[in-house]
């Protein structure tokens, strides 16, 4: 069979799971926090016979968009954005992991969580004190009016890295964490808001284009598969004839 | 089949529980001591197919991988306890809560529930009961010729007494508070049951540490802000639709691909 047909297969395999990206990406429009993923592909060369048989395509899909999302206003006291670059760090297993989204809640023994995993301060997780009233300073200080209090208390602070985008991936449970592993240190520079959420950084134009653009590129390799066929159809009756 | 259909799904599922939300949501505009529900989203697991950082040869790793995710997931729905606007309404039985706190009341299972609407209202046998005709606890009890009903910024109730010329006191209204109240699970009728998630009740004087304090002849309206819940639909709606959009160019890449084989 001709080679023409596994490179076409390559493309079309390559805009296929280039579709789940975008599609993906798509579902997760409302997601508060969440970061696009980038999907990008290279060109990897096949040896032949002593020359360059062909090129097959590889798909690379673990680079995030770290452009900044929408942010809305919500007014509760739990829900913080980042603002510009950096974010809140989580606890991941042993390690931590760091994420965009900021609807915090608190467990019923006092520990900051978000979606169940732990928030980070400056000594490991946030556990605030009983207290009626809760404030998140720009620099992620959160100060609690705790019961039998008059004042608000400074408590803890969040813990807030920047790190470069290049250095993140997405793990498995979608945080982002250091291509290298290890963790970071806390960035003084970041700057938060409470009462404000992010929303997800996904650009519905972007996504509906790229998603255009892969079915059509889809269509031109099924073309390319006919083709092949066809030229290995005529090969087969020149022998007969 | 081609995985970015399940995707689409799980986004075109997603807005439709957000829409369900939102029309709840904007039903209860007009109802006293309603609090909106947040739909709260979170990115799937994704699939790892190539880990970045895998050996190559002697001296080379692979700089990127393969991650794909798997679409959005609906993490679950926040209550929002922010403060409804208060409407003066003047009716000596209507109580709003300035700040923190729930009233109690007792359901028929002899389970307290927790509220923010305080309609209150005096049964047959003189009780002080919510809009539902559930007793508030802690019990207070009106005598039928009481009249000028007051209800202090500190729970306190009291009333004249015919015959009487200074006022008696009823009994204390007290309010309870909780470490996380978006844990609270509404029952609906304006009714909250604590959880484990919610943490237990503090129950103590209005006004005393951090809890709200109480204003009679006013209600607190519910806090659903009728724009941004018009925003939110918009959004879901348009975003319903480019996942359906998706769903539709994976089915024809499914299509372009039947076709070419024969």
């Amino acid at each position: 069979m001709d080679a023409l047909i596994y490179a076409a297969m390559s493309g079309a395999d390559r805009a296929l799971q280039a579709q789940q990206v975008h599609a993906n990406n798509l579902a997760n429009l409302q997601t508060p926090g969440f970061r696009a993923d980038l999907e990008l592909a290279t060109s990897r060369k096949v040896p032949g016979y002593g020359y360059d048989a062909r090129y097959m395509n590889q798909l690379q899909a673990n680079a995030v968009n770290t452009r900044a999302g929408t942010q809305v206003e919500t007014g509760r006291e739990l829900d913080v954005a980042v603002q510009g670059e950096g974010y809140f760090a989580v606890a991941y297993g042993d390690g931590e992991a760091y994420t965009r989204q900021g609807a915090f809640v608190l467990s019923e023994n006092g520990t900051l969580t978000l979606n169940g995993r732990a928030v980070l301060g400056d000594g490991g997780p946030i556990v605030l004190p009983p207290g009626s009233q809760m404030s998140i300073g720009a620099d992620g200080t959160i100060s609690v009016l705790a019961e039998g209090q008059t004042v608000m208390q400074p408590t803890d602070r969040l813990k807030l890295v920047n790190p470069a985008a290049g250095e993140l991936s997405k793990n498995s449970a979608g945080l982002l964490v250091l291509r290298n592993g290890g963790s970071l240190g806390a960035d003084p520079a970041v700057q938060v808001r409470g009462g404000h959420l992010e929303g997800s950084n996904v650009s519905a134009v972007e996504e509906m284009v790229s998603t255009m653009n892969l079915s059509r590129d889809f269509e031109f390799q099924m073309k390319l598969f006919k083709s092949a066929d066809e030229m290995a159809a005529n090969g087969n009756r020149l022998l007969r004839e | 089949m081609n995985p970015a259909m399940w995707i689409s799904k799980t986004g075109v599922q997603a807005q439709d529980a957000k829409l369900q939300a939102i029309a709840n949501n904007l039903a209860n505009v007009n109802t006293v001591g309603y609090k909106r529900d947040r739909v709260i989203f979170e990115d799937l697991f994704y699939s790892v197919e190539q880990q970045p950082g895998t050996q190559l040869d002697n001296n080379r790793n692979s700089v990127s991988g393969v991650q794909l995710g798997n679409g959005t997931r609906m993490v679950g729905t926040q209550k929002l306890f922010t403060t409804g606007n208060l409407q003066t309404t003047s009716q000596s039985l209507d109580v709003a809560i300035v700040g923190n706190g729930f009233l109690q009341v007792e359901q028929a299972s002899g389970e307290i529930a927790y509220t923010r609407a305080g309609q209150l209202s005096v049964n047959s046998d003189g009780r002080l009961v919510n809009a539902q005709g559930l007793p508030l606890r802690p019990e207070i009890t009106v005598p039928a010729n009481a009249t000028g009903i007051t209800i202090g910024e500190n729970g306190m109730v009291s009333a004249t007494i015919a015959g009487s010329t200074s006022a008696t006191e009823l009994g204390q209204l007290t309010l309870a508070n909780f470490i996380n109240p978006t844990g609270l699970v509404a029952l609906g009728d304006n009714l909250y049951q604590q959880t484990t998630a919610s943490g237990n009740p503090v129950t103590g004087n209005p006004g005393s540490d951090g809890r709200g304090k109480l204003k009679q002849g006013a209600l607190e309206g519910s806090n659903v802000q009728v724009v941004e819940e018009m925003v939110d639909m918009i959004g879901a709606q348009r975003t319903y639709e480019m996942n359906t959009k998706v769903l539709s160019a994976a089915d024809g890449m499914m299509q372009n691909l039947a076709q070419a084989a024969r």
